[in-house]
């Protein structure tokens, strides 16, 4: 196996998370890095989202992660060698009021991934643009979008039941593929 | 009045202020319910910890308000607005009537 020092967000998220699946702990890959993974590194997250079923106490979490040298600092969990660090709500994973529709696998050498489809992480990202006008998210779901088949019928009616299908229409050329 | 379900008086004191004011800071908090500051700073930790919250700094404060993302924020809002509805009426009425509209600055009270 790599050493954990060259490992690639995608692959240490997929090494943890295989981890903790053997323990018995279901995480989902969300957030920055999700968009590194689907965006081919064109955006660069130096935190991993790892985001549990909200069933898991925080003392279970920590000690899986104790196990391949992840120590708890703050709310984060850092590795002495890993590039990234470690950031794990304990969830659910939600896209503003819903659960997401579908859950990806990505394989890795390092072991199984499980993220955000782009459609779903396209909506990870335009939450923060609705509801804190970030522009780097909305940048972020762009990104997604351009390298990635989004469906737009499906963003517009989810942005509609989020209260924001007069935002969606503003920026939905932004994530068109013919911009 | 939501004791039996959060267990903890600061956290009933938390949420309720912050569903009545839309945004607040510990201190202030604190010095409302007239109680001790650190139990607050736990539950507003917590909470926000839970994406619950979330909070940015302004300042040197720490301002928190309920997170939009929290998935049950709408209906965890209907249940405070119903536990509101039953405090005394001299509570609800110093909890809503708190000025948050901007005051320009060097204008007499």
């Amino acid at each position: 196996m790599k050493p954990i020092n060259e490992m690639s967000a995608g692959e240490l998220a997929a090494f943890v998370a295989s981890h903790l699946m053997q323990c018995d702990i279901e995480v989902v890959l969300s957030g920055g890095a999700c968009v590194s993974i689907w965006s081919e590194g064109l955006y660069v997250s130096a935190d991993l989202d790892l985001i549990g079923d909200g069933t898991t106490p925080r003392s279970s979490l920590r000690k899986a992660l104790a196990e391949i040298g992840f120590a708890e600092k703050g709310r984060q969990f850092f590795h002495p060698e890993a590039k990234f660090f470690l950031d794990c709500p304990p969830g659910p994973v939600a896209l503003g009021r819903e659960p997401p529709k579908e859950i990806r696998t990505i394989e890795f050498a390092t072991g199984s991934l499980r993220l955000l489809s782009p459609t779903d992480c396209v909506k990870d990202r335009l939450l923060a643009w609705y509801h804190w006008h970030d522009r780097q998210s909305l940048e972020q779901a762009a990104l997604v979008a351009e390298r990635n088949p989004v469906d737009l019928n499906v963003l517009a009616a989810w942005s509609k039941r989020e209260g924001k299908a007069d935002a969606f229409e503003e920026i939905k050329g932004r994530l068109s593929p013919s911009r | 009045m939501l004791q039996p379900i959060v267990a903890s008086a600061s956290t009933e004191r938390v949420l309720v202020f912050l569903r009545s004011r839309g945004e607040g800071y510990a201190r202030e908090m604190a010095r409302f319910f007239d109680t001790s500051l650190r139990p607050i700073q736990r539950q507003l930790e917590r909470l926000e910890a839970a994406g619950v919250l979330w909070s940015r700094l302004v300042g040197r404060t720490r301002l928190y308000a309920f997170n939009p993302r929290y998935p049950f924020l709408r209906e965890l809002e209907a249940l405070l607005d119903k536990a509101l509805s039953f405090y005394p009426e001299s509570d609800r009425r110093a909890l809503l009537m708190n000025r948050r509209r901007p005051r320009r600055a060097g204008k007499p009270l």
